[in-house]
């Protein structure tokens, strides 16, 4: 591996032993973005290895599935990612109206949509704000996050919440949106689009920035599917697969809207930077899904009819979401009680910690950083 | 300084009587007293305060507004409560290096500002060898610098003081060299001895002297924050890759101290910038009176040196940290190689380039200079037209 | 070479592009709100009406139908209403939330049919002991509410229940239904 010209591997040939030394990054670290923990092993700043570890923030969400029930579950599936609770919401409460059968009123659909990319853009927000900052810009972040308080209040009128949101229901959503919500989000939207430009124009394309993400950690189409890469991972490398599109579910199919893949355009296909522009773009994406959704939204009820004492029929379920951090899966079993036999989630930040150990060989200290923020890694989600 | 003590001793001057072999070193420890306790000190101090403030600002937020008004006398109260905090010196650590290490760091800052100008009599040691001077006792900073990341017996304080020495170790070649063009125009390495070179006006200004000299300011300026470990060019102690670098184990008033001298060494920057290229403290002769005089040339070189100040906090805020084998990229591939350049150009031009040429050139580059003003202005305000703002989101006052 | 030169005239421009929407900002409005003290109004007035702050009681209108501590899935609700024998009335002997459990999830609050479990715009709870934490709501056992046929008339209740079914009329109705607070004895 050749870094600038510095060449590790005939350095150490030639009698220039250095020694390796294990450097323990984490749980406790600046950006490791949550309690996430690497045991780097570094020929002073180049990296050999860098093995996650995961499971500092096991807090057993599913099996505590099993002790509260299906309506009492769902304030919990806020926790599996804090970041973008909205999809989890919209996880739980497709997977239960999978087992029952139930049909969800049109409205309801349109609530969860929106509720879910505004989400989106506010985890998004996130995801490429803290890129800025591990990277030593911190005025991005910042800005980044002023625009999601922006988000969170809306969202707060919405369902009285602004992180842990639990919003959706079994059959629909808790509530309505608040009499003004749809003007207050198109105004908004309005407001947040010329913004995104701005945003790019002060990190995204300055010189510095690129040159720390551009061909670093590349990963080809062929490894991220083999790695089991999902969501804006997979799709900055090359791969055009959406949930949302592909295995349509919800009110997606009646929605216009593009699936931003990466093009390697500066660099090669599949380093931190396409990853990075995938998320951007999708920003710019699910502005143009809720621009949509308010404007169509019918009237109606937006909450089925569901028993207080709600027994599913035995059998099981999995449906698969496209959460802010890709491809996420709910399953659960239910045996007829009042309470799930067994749920599992699937989540793509666990999937995207395993093929850091791979991309990381070779990379220096402070690409480690850049790399786990490409992935946009949330901690609890990889542990739940 | 000769003059001032030659005045003090003279019949009726305050020190009338004592000879000029003792009033002379008495004056100038009590100058440079005065100056580190009554300048240094309250200089790093403002400008951590006002850098918090300036960042605030840039990143939509407020910044310290509670100590006094309008937070002016937060650096007090952070310098007291590190003051009063507990000094752990870790168990495994070097006590003795580990001790000393911020104490070097502070030693190397404070030393340069006996070489730096104030007026054009105010000089704590106008040394012939000034700015020489001044690039040699900025290295003494990186052995504390190592020492702290050696002595800490940590591997993040390690790399962090590995990754100091090797920067800033680095950068003192473009920096120096920067200066070179400026010396070969004054033909001294004197502070003072180079600002009487220049002029009041900007067509005067080393600046604005030639494309050579222009390069070489910028040169300068960003090897300057190199050595400073200013952003871009932070990653000794890089936050957020090395925790806290080279200081990941201080705490307390050591910890403290290594902040002192990088926001206290911004201001030398600063100086020294203005003093090669900006004309340091000249004004229009406009008065006799030599009070009046020395008021002026002190608010105008603090003016244009602390403008510096605003714009490496200015940068800091925009922009994102190189890695390091980029840094090292950045000095060895394009600075040094540019700097040489401009030292060559700059000698070439003294022989090649006739007076009234050189003259005419001055003009044209303090007219370009101009001009990337109003661009950039036309720019913000570019950006503030696209940023779609309401007349309520514009607020003009730095008071909140 | 041609690379070389592109090099240093992108990192110009593009940072001095930067530099020039950072300089935007010191226009711009900051968007911190302040510490409470020192804005105008309680910051509490501005949150929106379903805010989930700390959870409160009206016993005035607590029927003792305990759909609240079904609901919680902390089971940090714990009631205890008995039909008094002579009176035949409902008498809750105890209504405690454990304030340090909650997580402001509001499935509580959703199933009540009078809205007499309610979050409230107060959120700071900090205190120095876990023992605070725990809301002690029923000093002494009182009648539970008896909701009436007809319209409520009682000038002490009245506004306890009008402020319980507004509350109330936030949430989704199942199927759509849009008479609010109607009491499914449960």
């Amino acid at each position: 591996m050749s870094l600038g010209g510095f060449d590790v591997q005939v350095l150490r040939e030639n009698g220039f032993a250095t020694e390796e030394m294990t450097l323990n990054m984490g749980p406790q670290h600046p950006s490791t973005h949550g309690v996430l923990r690497f045991v780097v092993r570094a020929d002073g700043e180049v990296m050999t290895e860098a093995v996650p570890d995961v499971g500092y923030l096991h807090r057993s969400i599913e099996k505590i599935a099993e002790k509260v029930g299906y309506h009492g579950f769902m304030p919990y599936t806020d926790r599996v990612d804090y970041v973008a609770a909205m999809p989890c919401n919209q996880g739980w409460a497709m997977v239960c109206e999978k087992l029952a059968g139930i049909e969800v009123p049109r409205r309801a659909e349109y609530c969860r949509v929106i509720a879910c990319e505004f989400n989106r853009i506010s985890s998004h927000l996130i995801a490429v704000g803290t890129m800025g900052m591990d990277i030593g810009a911190f005025t991005p972040f910042t800005h980044a996050l002023r625009e999601r308080e922006h988000i969170n209040d809306l969202l707060e009128e919405l369902c009285g919440a602004r992180l842990t949101f639990n919003y959706m229901r079994i059959g629909g959503v808790a509530w309505d949106l608040p009499p003004d919500f749809a003007e207050k989000g198109l105004a908004y939207i309005d407001r947040f689009e010329p913004l995104i430009d701005e945003y790019n124009a002060l990190i995204s394309f300055n010189k510095i920035y690129k040159e720390r993400l551009i061909n670093v950690a590349v990963i080809t189409g062929e490894e991220a599917i083999n790695y089991n890469l999902v969501g804006p991972n997979l799709r900055g490398s090359g791969v055009d697969f959406d949930v949302r599109r592909d295995i349509p579910y919800s009110i997606y199919p009646e929605l216009q809207f593009d699936v931003p893949v990466g093009h390697g355009e500066e660099g090669t296909l599949g380093d931190c930077f396409d990853r990075y522009m995938v998320r951007i773009r999708e920003i710019q994406e699910s502005c143009k899904i809720i621009r949509q959704c308010l404007q169509q939204i019918p009237e109606g009820s937006v909450l089925a009819k569901i028993p207080r004492k709600f027994k599913p029929p035995v059998g099981d379920a999995y449906v698969r979401i496209e959460s802010a951090r890709g491809d996420m899966g709910w399953y659960c079993v239910s045996d007829g009680s009042e309470y799930p036999y067994r749920v599992k989630v699937r989540t793509g930040s666990f999937t995207a910690t395993s093929i850091i150990e791979q991309v990381s060989r070779g990379l220096m200290i402070a690409d480690l950083i850049t790399v786990v923020a490409s992935f946009d890694l949330v901690a609890p989600e990889i542990d739940r | 300084m000769k003059d001032l003590v030659l005045s003090l001793i003279a019949e009726g001057g305050a020190l009338a009587g004592v000879p000029f072999s003792l009033a002379a070193p008495l004056v100038m420890v009590a100058f440079g007293a005065l100056v580190v306790f009554g300048f240094v000190l309250p200089i790093a101090g403002i400008t951590s305060w006002l850098e918090r403030r300036v960042w605030a600002r840039i990143q939509s937020r407020i910044g310290p507004n509670r100590v006094g008004p309008q937070g002016f006398l937060q650096w007090l109260a952070d310098g007291l409560k590190n003051l009063l905090k507990e000094d752990i010196i870790p168990s495994a650590a070097d006590k003795w290096l580990f001790s000393l290490a911020p104490y070097l760091v502070v030693v190397g800052f404070i030393a340069t500002f006996a070489a730096v100008p104030f007026t054009s009599s105010l000089i704590i040691a106008d040394l012939n060898i000034g700015i020489l001077y001044i690039t040699a006792v900025t290295g003494i900073v990186v052995v504390g610098v190592l020492m702290a990341g050696w002595s800490s017996n940590n591997k993040w304080s390690l790399l962090g003081g590995i990754r100091s020495a090797a920067q800033i170790v680095s950068y003192e070649i473009p920096a120096g060299l920067s200066v070179f063009p400026i010396v070969l125009l004054t033909g001294t390495l004197s502070m003072q001895g180079i600002i009487r070179a220049q002029g009041w006006a900007p067509w005067d200004w080393f600046f604005f002297y030639n494309p050579f000299t222009f390069a070489a300011f910028f040169v300068f300026f960003v090897a300057a924050l190199a050595e400073g470990n200013r952003t871009p060019f932070d990653i000794p102690e890089a936050e957020s890759e090395l925790v806290a670098g080279f200081c990941t184990e201080y705490s307390g008033m050591r910890y403290l101290l290594f902040f002192l001298e990088e926001w206290g060494n911004l201001y030398v920057i600063g100086a020294i910038v203005t003093t090669l290229f900006l004309g340091g403290w000249q004004v229009p002769a406009f008065t006799d009176n030599p009070m009046l005089l020395a008021v002026a040339q002190f608010g105008t070189f603090f003016l244009k040196a602390y403008f510096f100040v605003f714009v490496a906090m200015w940068v800091r805020a925009t922009l994102p940290r190189v890695r390091v084998d980029q840094l090292m990229t950045v000095c060895w591939k394009y600075m040094v190689p540019i700097a040489i350049v401009n030292m060559l150009g700059t000698a070439a031009w003294m022989l090649f380039v006739p007076e009234t040429l050189g003259r005419l050139v001055q003009f044209g580059m303090t007219g370009l200079g101009a001009v990337v003003v109003v661009v950039f202005f036309r720019r913000v305000r570019f950006h503030l037209r696209r940023a779609n703002l309401k007349p309520s989101d514009y607020y003009y006052s730095p008071i909140i | 070479m041609a690379g070389y030169f592109s090099n240093i005239q992108e990192t110009v421009t593009s940072i001095f592009e930067g530099m020039s929407i950072t300089f935007s900002h010191f226009v711009r409005r900051p968007y911190t709100v302040q510490y409470p003290d020192r804005i105008p109004i309680p910051i509490q007035d501005t949150l929106p009406f379903r805010y989930r702050g700390i959870l409160e009681v009206d016993l005035e209108i607590c029927t003792g139908c305990l759909a609240c501590e079904r609901a919680c899935p902390i089971d940090c609700i714990v009631i205890e209403a008995k039909k008094d024998k002579q009176t035949k009335a409902m008498m809750l002997n105890r209504f405690d939330i454990d304030i340090a459990k909650c997580m402001y999830c509001g499935l509580c609050s959703e199933p009540c049919p009078t809205g007499s479990i309610h979050h409230t715009s107060q959120f700071e709870g900090a205190d120095y002991s876990l023992e605070s934490m725990l809301r002690r709501f029923v000093k002494t056992p009182v009648a539970a509410y008896k909701p009436s046929k007809g319209p409520e008339t009682d000038p002490e209740i009245v506004p306890f229940l009008d402020r319980g079914l507004r509350y109330l009329d936030d949430f989704a109705k199942p199927g759509g239904s849009s008479e609010p607070g109607e009491a499914d004895a449960s």
